[in-house]
């Protein structure tokens, strides 16, 4: 496998985005999946570009490795905007080719469609972009935490997602390892039948899962050997609180969102 | 949820999500995982039969929590599901049920086999073909609704489930032929690993 495979495609930088409390951000991009929905005329939609952009513009980080983002899902955001094109018929008739109307709607409808999920997947880039996962982690468990009155194990949730963050590189080599080692050992999985080529998973799968236990139990000899036991106790390393630039985010996009929901009919 | 989880299940747990991030994206180690066709190649993926693993072996607790740390990680944006993608927008994408399903295709598939006393092949088949049909019986209608609500493309639950048959299909013959694999499997990690909480010693 190509070692260029980055995991968590965290740009470092110093920008305001970047400063930017993990829960805040996380909160925003709620709050904005759900403005986006909302939206229903042109001015909305402006509005919710600039928010976009401004806040991309603010995080400076390069426009390239945004639309990066963009990458796997364009041709549905394509196909979606020529569907509402030809098919909804509403409105005065803009253009007409080889007997096929384009009607006003039909370009609205279309253009609203490819907008959302253009400005929902570039907002949601640009959090992974500024924040490190480990942020994003910590911001999770603050953010669920009251669903502990439920007793939903919340800090449970933010240790796995902490310690599978650290083991995605190391699999991933483990993986190149195995499939490595096995092809020296003369193992064919390109050829012969269905039945053989399932096979042929057996000395792929068994020392993927044998190690990954071994490291499972490693680990969680090492907790015990440490006192792990659970949340009660235990401080934290990473404390997130909220400084100058947060509560000036937060004005701004109460702003916002007041100015928008005005706008919108 | 009374019980906490112990370390040894926590790490486990763990071990497991970056598996089913694995068994997303094994076309990427195994090239015969994929099909190609025309201009185009699909990459088969192992999702399914991993997160079936994940409740035969961990069982329907642990399996489905898991299940659900894995969604988690994916949205906070680290590349961990199918082609590795990542991030919110991807749960309101036509597949995105068939991410929430995996959490009844743990819970299903761990429920079946803890409550077989002696599970053998036939078990692990029909856990495996539950849990199969829960990320079916989930995953068509959010796609539906999906594509209905979030595309606005209008769709019928029938055109829908027609327009799933074919992918239907090629995950019944990976999963199934996979799932025939399962008693090898386990029974050579239990060799190894007595702490695994397989079914015969969680209850």
């Amino acid at each position: 496998m190509n070692q260029s495979l980055i995991i968590g495609q965290y740009v470092p930088g110093e920008s305001v985005v970047h400063k930017i409390d993990p829960r805040l951000k996380l909160i925003i991009i709620f709050i904005f999946v759900i403005a986006v929905f909302m939206a229903n005329n042109i001015w909305s939609y402006v509005s919710l570009y600039f928010f976009v952009f401004a806040s991309v513009a603010l995080s400076r980080i390069p426009v390239a490795y945004i639309f990066k983002g963009l990458k796997p899902v364009w041709w549905i955001i394509i196909i979606t905007f020529m569907f509402h094109l030809f098919i909804n018929s509403g409105g005065n008739v803009i253009v007409s080719f080889l007997g096929i109307n384009v009607y006003e709607q039909g370009v609205f409808q279309g253009a609203s469609i490819a907008t959302r999920f253009f400005l929902l997947i570039i907002l949601a880039t640009l959090l992974t972009l500024s924040t490190t996962p480990i942020a994003v982690t910590d911001a999770v468990e603050a953010l669920l935490k009251p669903l502990k009155k439920v007793r939903f194990p919340v800090h449970e949730i933010a240790l796995m997602m902490s310690i599978s963050l650290r083991f995605i590189p190391t699999f991933m080599q483990e993986m190149d390892k195995i499939s490595k080692a096995q092809a020296a050992r003369g193992l064919d999985y390109t050829k012969g039948k269905l039945k053989d080529r399932f096979k042929a998973l057996l000395p792929l799968l068994i020392p993927l899962l044998i190690s990954s236990f071994k490291r499972a139990e490693d680990l969680a000899l090492a907790m015990e050997a440490r006192g792990y036991q659970g949340e009660e106790g235990r401080t934290k390393l990473r404390q997130l609180s909220f400084s100058k630039i947060d509560y000036i985010v937060i004005i701004s996009l109460i702003v916002f969102l007041v100015s928008f929901y005005m706008i919108r009919v | 949820m009374k019980r906490k989880f112990s370390p040894s299940e926590l790490t486990l747990g763990s071990v497991f999500v970056v598996l089913l991030m694995i068994g997303a994206n094994i076309a990427i180690w195994f090239p015969f995982l994929k099909i190609t066709y025309g201009a185009g190649s699909v990459p088969l993926s192992l999702q399914t039969f991993f997160a079936i693993l994940a409740g035969i072996i961990l069982g329907r607790k642990l399996g489905s929590f898991t299940v659900i740390v894995y969604l988690l990680i994916g949205a906070a944006g680290v590349p961990v599901f199918a082609e590795m993608s990542s991030g919110l927008q991807t749960f309101i994408y036509p597949t995105g049920g068939f991410l929430f399903s995996f959490i009844a295709v743990a819970w299903v598939t761990g429920y079946i086999v803890e409550k077989s006393q002696n599970p053998n092949i036939k078990v692990y088949l029909a856990a495996t073909f539950a849990g199969l049909m829960a990320n079916y019986l989930i995953g068509t209608p959010f796609m539906v609704a999906s594509t209905n609500l979030v595309f606005e493309v209008p769709l019928t639950l029938t055109q829908g489930a027609i327009a799933m048959l074919p992918f239907f299909i090629k995950d019944f013959v990976i999963t199934m032929g996979a799932a025939i694999l399962l008693p090898k499997i386990l029974g050579r990690l239990s060799v190894v690993n007595s702490s695994i909480p397989t079914h015969n010693t969680s209850q």
